[in-house]
């Protein structure tokens, strides 16, 4: 089961959000369509639909017994600190999958452009369709995984993401050194923030028993994560 | 005439009618839109101080007041900020003459390690919006160059932001070092995983959770 990383590439069109899915994101689902953020978001989404170079993948590894009290999940000698109450997810989990997806470095440089030029909103727009790109892929990949585990008669957990509750973003680099050689190019700052910035990483539980919970802020106690006070306030 | 004009641009840049060819919002369509009217308002011997306060700045003030209320999102905000911004380049030569005065410099940055922009621009705006001249260090911003610009306005409150609970921590050394240069500057930080006891444990003046805190703090300090 363990071995190389497994790779995927996807076309715009394939992992596309739609135009709702964008308004809902920026929470203006209400402007009625003459609105110039939902003419934009029109435009731009066909522009877009030949775009190639989103892609990611994972790798899967064996990982040693998780002890949720110690917050740690090894995997060739190497420590990752994803926390207690990641790991507690994860303590049935035998294998991990490393995943790595990113939408490439396009809708940075366009949003760059934009906000350059002075068109704020039309930026903004864009970065958000990236954002949610790279999720949509990210959602196929995890689907793929989780079929073929299904076939082995594993079960997979949701993924977990070094920067979030309360995993430390400065586990990047352990991450990355784990998932090695791979053709997403996502290369790594100084501070392990990712390039291009429309990326994810992270791990996904594999097990016999591994129960899945429900994603969300209960999981969580981090009271100042960006994702609470969106979803809360 | 004057009250009507300057009615007409408050009412541009609430909804981000930025210009004649600005299709939006539909019951001003043809019409002239933020560009047209500033330089109507200014041919018509309005003066730019009027212009500036009675018409825009009242109008962000509006907006930020309905972000606030959840009335409207970001992208009705970028689109007035948008509206206003075409205005304030007609208003740009009376800046650099003196004739018109800002309420002071308020410097803004992200902090080191976090490339994370749009709510440090957002805030950026509604600030310039406000009438004080912004300068941005962008994103990433090294402890140095806020010492540096710090130095070069040394009565200009500062602005920090983080995005991530992972970097919002190395907002605590830039204050350091800036209140080491300069312990009369006062300093707000800002961002989704702050909070107002992260802000005071960290050495900050104070915490914006919204560009319109930002704004009323900023005012107190224009006040004082």
């Amino acid at each position: 089961m363990t071995g190389s990383f497994q790779h995927f590439r996807f076309s715009f069109r394939e992992v596309a959000p739609t135009i709702n899915e964008v308004l809902e994101y920026v929470r203006s689902s209400g402007l009625d369509k003459e609105h110039p953020a939902v003419v934009f978001t029109d435009q731009v989404l066909r522009q877009l639909d030949n775009f190639q170079g989103i892609c990611g993948g994972y790798h899967i590894k064996k990982n040693e017994p998780v002890l949720p009290t110690a917050g740690v999940v090894k995997i060739d000698d190497f420590a990752l600190h994803v926390g207690k109450q990641i790991s507690r997810y994860l303590k049935e989990a035998s294998y991990m999958a490393l995943f790595l997806c990113t939408a490439g470095p396009d809708f940075s440089e366009i949003a760059g452009k934009l906000n350059h030029e002075g068109n704020w909103m039309e930026a903004y727009l864009v970065d958000a369709i990236g954002s949610l790109t790279v999720e949509k892929a990210m959602n196929i990949i995890w689907s793929n995984l989780e079929e073929s585990m299904d076939k082995e008669e594993l079960k997979i957990s949701n993924r977990y993401s070094p920067g979030y509750c309360n995993w430390d973003v400065s586990d990047q680099k352990i991450l990355f050194s784990l998932i090695g050689d791979n053709p997403t190019g996502i290369a790594l700052s100084e501070t392990c923030l990712m390039s291009p910035v429309k990326s994810v990483s992270g791990i996904i539980g594999i097990g016999k028993n591994l129960k899945r919970y429900k994603y969300g802020c209960k999981i969580c106690n981090n009271q100042t994560c960006i994702y609470r006070k969106l979803i809360h306030e | 005439m004057k009250s009507e004009l300057l009615n007409k641009l408050f009412e541009c840049v609430e909804f981000g009618k930025i210009n004649l060819e600005s299709p939006y919002p539909p019951q001003m369509k043809g019409m002239p839109g933020a560009d047209e009217i500033t330089r109507e308002a200014l041919e018509s011997g309005i003066t730019p101080d009027e212009i500036l306060n009675k018409a825009l700045i009242a109008a962000m003030d509006k907006v930020g007041q309905k972000f606030s209320e959840k009335k409207i999102f970001v992208p009705q905000m970028l689109l007035s900020a948008k509206a206003m911004n075409v205005s304030m380049e007609h208003l740009k030569p009376y800046f650099a003459d003196g004739s018109v005065k800002r309420k002071g410099v308020f410097i803004l940055g992200t902090v080191f390690g976090d490339l994370h922009d749009i709510g440090k621009n957002l805030v950026g705006m509604m600030i310039e919006g406000a009438g004080w001249e912004v300068v941005d260090l962008g994103v990433d911003v090294k402890i140095d160059t806020f010492v540096n610009k710090v130095k070069e306005y040394p009565d200009a409150p500062v602005g920090i932001s983080a995005l991530l609970s992972t970097t919002m921590i190395n907002i605590k050394p830039v204050i350091e070092a800036i209140k080491t240069v300069s312990p009369k500057t006062r300093v707000i930080v800002g961002g989704a995983p702050l909070s107002a006891e992260f802000a005071a444990s960290i050495g900050a003046d104070a915490y914006g959770k919204n560009p319109q805190e930002g704004i009323k703090w900023l005012e107190s300090i224009y006040r004082s």
